[in-house]
């Protein structure tokens, strides 16, 4: 292969491949009176959770939001399973949560592709490592590259592609799992304007054709408005739940609708609501 | 709905890569022009001085170096160039192979088991630094002139710079990589076989090729100072009776055995990490 073409992201183009496979079952989360202390030697321990509660419904679109350091990882991480929560109860699909596992698809701020497997090896790790390759995953593979627009790129290295191919690569690696919820923390934070932008469009579309439930971390205003169907306010630090925000304007939502009245609206109520 | 169209951005950001052929061609050509332009140099200096003993001319060493790769030197009790190459290659290979198995192991036990670490970083603290041509004398003592003495020298030379080189790549393997491969369905064996070893492995082979360059300075060192055979022996022969050629002869295979060994080094940091290989 001597050129890297690229195709464009199929996602929404109405060709409805991703309506091919059953979409999974989007799974709901509740969240109660989570805390979670974070022990330091010899220094008291910092609290970065103080009792938060929350309920995300199957399907839905959430976006969290709050100050740095109020403990908006940590909530990710615990939901993720990475770290255990202190106390409180802490339910992903009726469920306890007790460690990281494949319902459950994790998105980081950087795409954290294995640089030493191809694009199509790193899609297929989640199988491979569970011992679950079937060649109806081989072709649900390929009909997911295709829908993140890196057909042409699957036998690339991480390295040979761009910012936004990694982040696409990374939700093609997710995917195959059919996750009933999305953690992403930031995912987008380190991308230029334009490749965000994108991302946030691939999102979008991705979404709202195969319904799973996103938990959404970001401290971008504008961005949680674009997205979300509710935001959730962090107070803190230490992070408790300060309000819970519907968003309701219509879907499906595109760039153009940052410029309409009710968004500018729904904007200020945000940040009303940050900056009380 | 726009969804029909995809921004610039994505869809055009294109990776041409670039022709690699035509540019590890003209590396290799530029390092053949530097040596030549080197063994010019050499001439015009040997015919300027025009003494053998001091800087002999490229043609005399080239040709005792092919006479010497079938002749033995010293003629009593001596050996070919081929054979005094095999000798101090079979000694690094097996000091070389010991102490970088050594060297994974308890790297990768220090990282893994705190107690370890905290016993074994004071000792390799202060063992990195020591040369290990210092140990040469109390080798001797200990295993004799034999073999012994020179795979051990080799072997803890090798030790703390594959020990430090691994601990150092599987600290830097990112725990958000190894959170990645859980949440994937990984479990922590598979996790930690195929995404924190495997990560890790291109930081042991740079360390892997750091050691080797000590390795060929230990041996020569040890084979000057206290041995019966190896290209070290030979070039201290040499300069015993003013032989320039021959330890030219000498130097340029070591050389030569450096730089493969090198090379096969770097051919598997090739395999092992996509992102060197340009
Ligand atoms: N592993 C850790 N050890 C000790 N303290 C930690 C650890 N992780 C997080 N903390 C602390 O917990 C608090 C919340 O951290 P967290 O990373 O969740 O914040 P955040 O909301 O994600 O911030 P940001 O928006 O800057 O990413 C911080 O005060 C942080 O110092
Ligand atoms: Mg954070």
């Amino acid at each position: 292969m001597s050129l890297l073409r690229q195709r464009r992201p199929v996602v929404g183009t109405g060709s409805g491949r991703l309506l091919d496979q059953e979409p999974a079952d989007a799974a709901g989360v509740r969240l109660r009176e989570v805390s979670k202390t974070f022990s330091r030697r010899r220094r008291p321990g910092r609290t970065a959770l103080d009792g938060v509660s929350l309920d995300v419904e199957p399907g839905e679109f959430l976006c969290l939001l709050g100050p740095s350091g109020c403990g908006k990882s940590t909530l990710l991480n615990i939901l993720a399973g990475f770290v255990p929560a202190d106390s409180g109860e802490v339910l992903v699909g009726g469920r306890p949560v007790t460690g990281p596992g494949p319902d459950r698809g994790v998105l980081f701020q950087t795409p954290m592709l294995f640089s030493w497997l191809t694009t199509w090896q790193n899609v297929l790790y989640g199988p491979k490592a569970r011992g679950t390759l079937t060649p109806q995953v081989h072709e649900e593979a390929e009909r997911l590259l295709e829908t993140v627009g890196l057909a042409d790129a699957r036998d690339a290295y991480p390295h040979e592609l761009s910012g936004g191919m990694r982040h696409r690569a990374a939700f093609a690696r997710v995917l195959i799992n059919r996750p009933g919820v999305l953690l992403m923390d930031e995912p987008f934070g380190a991308l230029d304007a334009i490749t965000r932008a994108a991302m946030q469009r691939f999102l979008l579309e991705l979404w709202q054709q195969q319904r799973m439930t996103i938990v959404f971390v970001t401290h971008d205003v504008e961005e949680a408005t674009l997205l979300g169907d509710r935001v959730c306010v962090l107070s803190g630090p230490p992070g408790g739940t300060k309000a819970v925000i519907d968003i309701d304007l219509r879907r499906p939502r595109s760039y153009d609708d940052t410029e309409t009245l009710e968004f500018v609206n729904a904007k200020r109520r945000i940040r009303e609501v940050l900056e009380r | 709905m726009t969804a029909t169209e995809v921004p610039q951005a994505v869809s055009a950001v294109t990776g041409v890569r670039p022709p690699r052929r035509r540019r590890s061609w003209r590396r290799v050509w530029m390092g053949v022009l530097a040596l030549a332009l080197t063994g010019v140099v050499w001439q015009i200096a040997a015919v300027l001085i025009g003494d053998s003993v001091t800087l002999p001319t490229v043609p005399e060493t080239a040709r005792t170096f092919v006479k010497y790769l079938s002749t033995p030197y010293p003629e009593v009790q001596g050996k070919t160039l081929v054979e005094d190459a095999l000798i101090s290659t079979g000694r690094i290979l097996a000091g070389f192979v010991l102490g970088t198995v050594a060297g994974l192991l308890l790297g990768a036990s220090m990282a893994g088991v705190r107690l370890v670490r905290e016993l074994a970083d004071p000792l390799i603290g202060v063992m990195r630094p020591l040369p290990p041509i210092a140990f040469i004398p109390l080798l001797v003592v200990w295993f004799g002139i034999g073999e012994v003495s020179k795979v051990a020298l080799i072997f803890f030379g090798v030790l703390p710079v594959v020990t430090i080189a691994t601990l150092g790549a599987l600290d830097a393997v990112p725990a958000e990589l190894l959170h990645a491969s859980r949440s994937l369905g990984a479990s922590p064996v598979y996790t930690m076989l195929h995404v924190r070893l495997r990560a890790a492995v291109p930081g042991v082979i740079t360390g892997m090729r750091i050691a080797m360059g000590g390795a060929w300075t230990s041996i020569i060192a040890a084979e000057m100072i206290a041995a019966t055979g190896g290209v070290g022996f030979l070039i201290l022969q040499a300069g015993n009776y003013l032989q320039t050629p021959l330890i030219f002869s000498g130097i340029a295979e070591i050389a030569v055995l450096g730089f493969a060994f090198d090379g096969l080094l770097r051919l598997l940091l090739r395999l092992a990490d996509p992102t060197v290989r340009r």
